[in-house]
């Protein structure tokens, strides 16, 4: 540019004077209008990258919402079961006493309920039930012992394809069913609360999330418990007390290294370490959550420097002169004062180990796991991986549940977002 | 005693030591009105930790040790004398009388595991009973001594607050413990994969087939660990199509939004763009697997190209993309802010249009940003698990087709891991060998991200 303008400098002072710019002229003014229309292009290119990544937004929880929210519901056909008729050999005073699971439990209400099933809608009655009908059957006798005497009417979940049917278009087939049972007022779609309590199955019908999710608790605050005191205390140390040397350069390149290594690689770690070195359970919550803490740490550690790094010297130097020793300036004033901006690193941190899905997958969290982990040492899985894990399912019932399982994750998310905001706007000081 | 409640006893113990000790220091009288050297609080922590540091201490020891010495009071017993020799098979029966100890089994298989299994409860609460003993009087000892020492003039909080700084310090070794076990971890089981496949095939090989045969004569499982498919996968999907779709989007919305958008669109707008990079990626996984590969495919054969794979190459590498965008858009951002308003003024002044500005001057002033930015972006792609496993295929396929399938380092990873694994294998051990160079790629390429952005700033400062 430089050398382009000397270059003009010379010529000028060789060539006759240089007439002032004709600024009405033809060509001055298809120059600027054609600048100007560049202009405007490419502010409307950088609109429209915006309004597409925004919309790449849109349209992920779009679709999420459009597949997740039928999931929530769940189609149910009302069955009348004679009991007294049935096959079923049970006394309703065996109930009544100490062996009254063990009474249910020899009793055949697979059978029965099959032929309830045939008796109500055919040959292929059965078919239209879920194969976990009989469950609710049971559950029912069990509630209410005294229906064995009756005959009752009791809602069981529909079969994956009439579900699909009542809720979009299914196969023909199935929607002719649907229309028949619907003419007899035996159908109805209601908010499916085994889906909240439930945990994971092979049929989609009964499937539910509350395995998972306790999963995903327990293994949140197995990490919450280890990263966060020390990578407070780590962001502590090296922010006010570390001589500037070699060690505290590597404690410092190795925080920040970490903080940029693939989530798997912690996977890694994890399962040589803690598995085939330490021999800790598979699948357990603990571990899940030493090998996330271990990641989240170092999002603590450099979001807790950043915090403490803002809190005024003048506040160090005040407690300092009134007597204070050095870890009593840091414990009872500076750490208060970067508290706030800790927690919503923290949140942050805790946030993204809560939607990871690979390392977890690593230590074997991926099991079938059909009841909630009731200790930290059981086989769990968590909310990540089971979306991952009904993501591969082949049944079509399948696809709405691991939507609504997304939503669930997504609205975790963003509460656990909307609190580190929160904080970071009612609780942080700037000075 | 079961090792919770003595845990409990303990901490009991020195809480009790605790207010003792408190209370004692509260009785101190000023001498020649000079107050106790120390507040109250700082005795009372003294003597806490010093009755419940040892114990601790000692329990962490024991219950590395004691499982040997158990171990080998059970083995002089009589019922061990019909043990089979050492090897796999007494290790089994072990095992197995363990198990049966701690409820996980509930009848053996092997007689002789429940002939052992009173010699092993009686072992079991002989030691038991000595550490409960030994950490009891411990705790005694310890609180007991540090008791008498206080005095007016003890100077309890120095104590108190040194032990503090070792544990600081403590908290801020456990950083570069992980790494070094990173390392190590990677490093060991890599050189046990190059004990059996040399190093040069793994990265120089192109034929990728993990599954050693189970037997001779079986065909296709000729367990060839070439890995440059995997290199050429990772580069195509996170290198290459992430970052078509991500550069210019994710440039043009910082340039937008800094530059053009007033503040308050700004404002909304940032933040709103960043959720980009808070949703999991196994939703994006989800999304690109369920949603977009489908639409690709489609795309692809009504464009004539039959061999298109429902596993594209493309539908992994754009979801990837859109997941990258805030990556790129927040280190162009800052990088375009870093610029000096002198800079953008005079060229504004000079009669260029904004555009022009842009294009001219900021973002060839902004570039080492830019591209450290960029750097990183790509570090994250190729590290990136969840979508190319959900979205990406498993052939090891080397091809410029992007509605081929390719497959990823990361995703072998989780094949090679998931499922039934023996741990000795060729095939888990290529796991790490992978991981290792996973991790050595995206150490490189963050330090060269960071040093280029480091200049970078030293340049405008």
């Amino acid at each position: 540019m430089s050398k382009a303008l000397t270059m003009n400098a010379t010529d000028l002072s060789a060539a006759a004077p240089r007439l002032p710019t004709d600024w009405k002229g033809d060509a001055i003014k298809k120059r600027i209008a054609a600048r100007y229309g560049s202009e405007r292009r490419f502010r409307a290119i950088g609109l429209f990258a915006v309004m597409l990544s925004a919309g790449f937004l849109a349209f992920l929880l779009i679709t999420m919402m459009a597949n997740g929210l039928r999931g929530f519901t769940q189609t149910e056909i009302r069955l009348a079961v004679d009991f007294p008729k049935s096959a079923l050999m049970l006394d309703p005073a065996a109930l009544k006493g100490f062996n009254a699971d063990q009474a249910l439990a020899g009793a055949d209400f697979e059978g029965a309920t099959a032929t309830a099933a045939e008796v109500a809608f055919g040959p292929d009655g059965v078919h239209l039930l879920s194969d976990a009908a009989w469950l609710k059957v049971r559950d029912a006798v069990k509630a209410d012992p005294g229906l064995l005497a009756r005959r009752a009417e009791i809602w069981v979940p529909a079969a994956v394809d009439i579900d699909v049917a009542a809720k979009e278009t299914g196969e023909p087939a199935a929607e002719a069913t649907l229309a028949k049972l619907k003419a007899q007022g035996l159908i109805k779609t209601g908010f499916n609360l085994g889906f909240v309590t439930g945990a994971d199955s092979t049929d989609p019908t009964i499937v539910g999330i509350w395995g998972a999710f306790k999963g995903s608790l327990m293994t949140m605050l197995v990490t919450l418990v280890l990263a966060f005191p020390v990578g407070v205390l780590a962001a502590l140390y090296l922010e006010e007390y570390a001589p500037r040397n070699r060690w505290t350069d590597l404690i410092e390149v190795s925080i920040n290294n970490l903080a940029a290594v693939p989530s798997i690689i912690f996977g890694l770690l994890g399962l040589a370490v803690f598995l085939n070195f330490m021999h800790m359970p598979r699948s357990a919550p603990i571990v899940g959550g030493l090998t996330l803490a271990l990641m989240t740490m170092p999002v603590i550690v450099i979001a807790g420097r950043n915090a403490i790094k803002s809190v005024p010297p003048s506040i160090r130097d005040a407690a300092l002169g009134i007597g204070a020793s050095r870890l009593q300036v840091v414990f009872h004033h500076v750490l208060p004062l970067a508290l706030p901006g800790i927690l919503t690193g923290t949140i942050i941190g805790m946030a993204r180990a809560l939607g990871e899905t690979a390392p977890l997958l690593m230590i074997g969290m991926r099991a079938f796991i059909s009841s909630p982990p009731s200790g930290f040492t059981d086989p769990a899985t968590v909310l990540p991986v089971q979306v991952f894990l009904w993501s591969d399912e082949v049944s079509r019932g399948f696809v709405e549940k691991t939507s609504a399982a997304i939503i669930v994750l997504l609205l975790f998310l963003l509460a656990m977002n909307g609190l580190a905001i929160y904080l970071r706007n009612h609780f942080e000081r700037r000075w | 005693m079961s090792s919770s409640i003595l845990l409990l006893l303990i901490l009991g113990l020195g809480g009790v030591a605790f207010i003792a000790a408190r209370a004692r220091a509260n009785l101190f009288q000023p001498i020649d009105g000079r107050r106790a050297h120390s507040r109250p609080n700082y005795h009372g922590s003294y003597v806490l930790l010093w009755a419940v540091a040892p114990a601790l201490l000692f329990l962490t020891v024991w219950s590395f040790v004691s499982p040997g010495l158990v171990m080998q009071t059970v083995l002089t017993a009589p019922a061990a004398s019909q043990l089979p020799p050492p090897g796999m098979e007494r290790d089994s029966v072990i095992a197995e009388m363990q198990g049966l100890a701690d409820g996980s089994v509930a009848t053996a298989f092997n007689p002789a595991a429940e002939q052992l299994l009173p010699a092993y409860k009686i072992a079991a609460r002989h030691y038991s009973m000595i550490a409960t003993v030994a950490a009891l009087l411990l705790a005694f000892a310890g609180g007991g001594y540090a008791y008498t020492r206080l005095s007016h003039g003890f100077r309890a909080r120095t104590r108190v607050e040194r032990v503090m700084m070792a544990v600081l310090l403590g908290a801020s070794l456990i950083a570069i413990l992980t790494t070094f076990g990173i390392v190590a971890s990677l490093l060991f089981e890599s050189l046990r994969f190059f004990s059996k496949v040399s190093p040069i095939e793994f990265l120089f090989g192109i034929e990728w087939s993990p599954q050693t045969a189970m037997r001779a004569d079986q065909v296709g499982s000729s367990g060839a660990f070439g890995a440059v498919p995997l290199f050429w996968g990772t580069v195509f999907i996170g290198a290459i199509i992430a970052m078509i779709v991500a550069i210019p989007l994710g440039l043009m919305s910082a340039i937008y939004l800094t530059q053009y958008a007033r503040p308050k669109v700004r404002q909304w707008m940032k933040p709103l763009l960043e959720i980009l990079a808070g949703v999991p990626t196994v939703v994006y996984g989800y999304f690109a697997a369920l949603t977009v590969a489908p639409h690709i495919r489609d795309f692809a054969m009504s464009i004539g190209i039959t061999s298109a794979s429902s596993e594209s190459a493309l539908a992994a590498g754009a979801v990837m993309g859109v997941m990258i965008i805030p990556f790129v858009s927040s280190m162009a951002d800052d990088s375009l802010t870093a610029v000096p308003q002198a800079m953008r003024d005079g060229s504004l002044a000079m009669g260029a249009t904004t555009s022009e500005t842009i294009r001219k001057v900021l973002v060839p002033a902004a570039l080492p940003g830019v591209v450290g930015g960029v750097l990183l972006a790509v570090s994250r792609a190729i590290g990136e698990t969840m979508i190319v496993v959900m979205a990406a295929g498993l052939a090891a396929n080397m091809t410029l087709n992007p509605f081929a399938s390719v497959t990823t380092v990361t995703t072998q990873i989780v094949q090679l891991l998931t499922g039934d694994q023996e741990f000795d294998s060729a095939k888990t051990l290529a796991a790490f060998a992978l991981g290792l160079v996973l991790f050595l790629v995206t150490l490189l390429l963050n330090v060269i991200a960071l040093r280029v952005v480091k200049k970078y700033r030293e340049a405008y400062e």
